[in-house]
């Protein structure tokens, strides 16, 4: 092996995974949810999952929403299940956070905030990202 | 002449709501619903509240603001959908942003 072949195989190992990003609003359209569907697929299969949250994805995540003034049925309770799914890579884009006024009040436990920098290193950690 | 402008899109994903702007008039009124709620947040509404003072017609509809757990001010009104029946007979048009 040359130097470079070296180096690009040392760089590919590191990455491993999949990860999702969630880039939409929970409750006008379904992407939100088949998001979860697939992590949790994943999950059970014992693939290691971390989901990104960025955009109007990073509503999915803020407390006290409550689906059924909607008529949704609320799948965002179901993120609390993400722990025995083990799924524990949770990260979501501080910019996207700031732009929408939003605080750091999560309904979920051990969520990372992440600067735009740092979130793009996080995700191109993994060797495959799927986007809803 | 006035327009109601109903706004179902967020301002944060669509360039829906900059263009509502952008044909607002001062007579006309605003209804934020669905995901157009959460423009409420947006830095256009903070801008249009400034320029307007007060005098500007802004709806959301109450149970969907509170779906996503969004802080609403009192200087907007807070409506339900019976009450955008009324703003549509109201109003002499009606623009659907979505």
């Amino acid at each position: 092996m040359t130097s470079i072949e070296l180096a690009t195989s040392v760089v590919l190992s590191k990455e491993c995974g999949l990860a999702i990003i969630n880039s939409k609003a929970p409750f006008s359209s379904t992407y939100g949810k088949d998001a979860l569907d697939v992590a949790l697929i994943f999950g059970s299969f014992e693939q290691k999952v971390s989901l990104f949250f960025q955009g109007d994805g990073v509503y999915q995540l803020i407390a006290n929403q409550d689906g059924r003034l909607v008529s949704i049925k609320d799948y965002l309770k179901t993120f609390s299940a993400f722990e025995f799914y083990d799924i524990e890579d949770i990260y979501v884009c501080q910019q996207s956070l700031v732009n929408r006024q939003l605080d750091e009040a999560f309904h979920i436990n051990d969520v990372q905030v992440l600067t735009s920098i740092e979130f793009g290193l996080a995700l191109n950690r993994h060797q495959h990202i799927l986007r809803f | 002449m006035s327009t109601l402008h109903l706004v179902r899109q967020s301002a944060f994903a669509t360039n829906d709501f900059a263009q509502c702007l952008s044909v607002f008039d001062h007579q006309d009124s605003i209804v934020l619903m669905d995901d157009g709620c959460y423009s409420l947040k947006h830095s256009l509404m903070d801008s249009l509240l400034k320029r307007v003072d007060g005098t500007l017609n802004i709806n959301i509809i109450a149970s969907h603001a509170k779906a996503r757990a969004i802080e609403t001010m009192a200087t907007i009104n807070h409506i339900d959908m019976a009450d955008v029946v009324d703003l549509t007979f109201n109003h002499n048009k009606v623009i659907t942003w979505q």
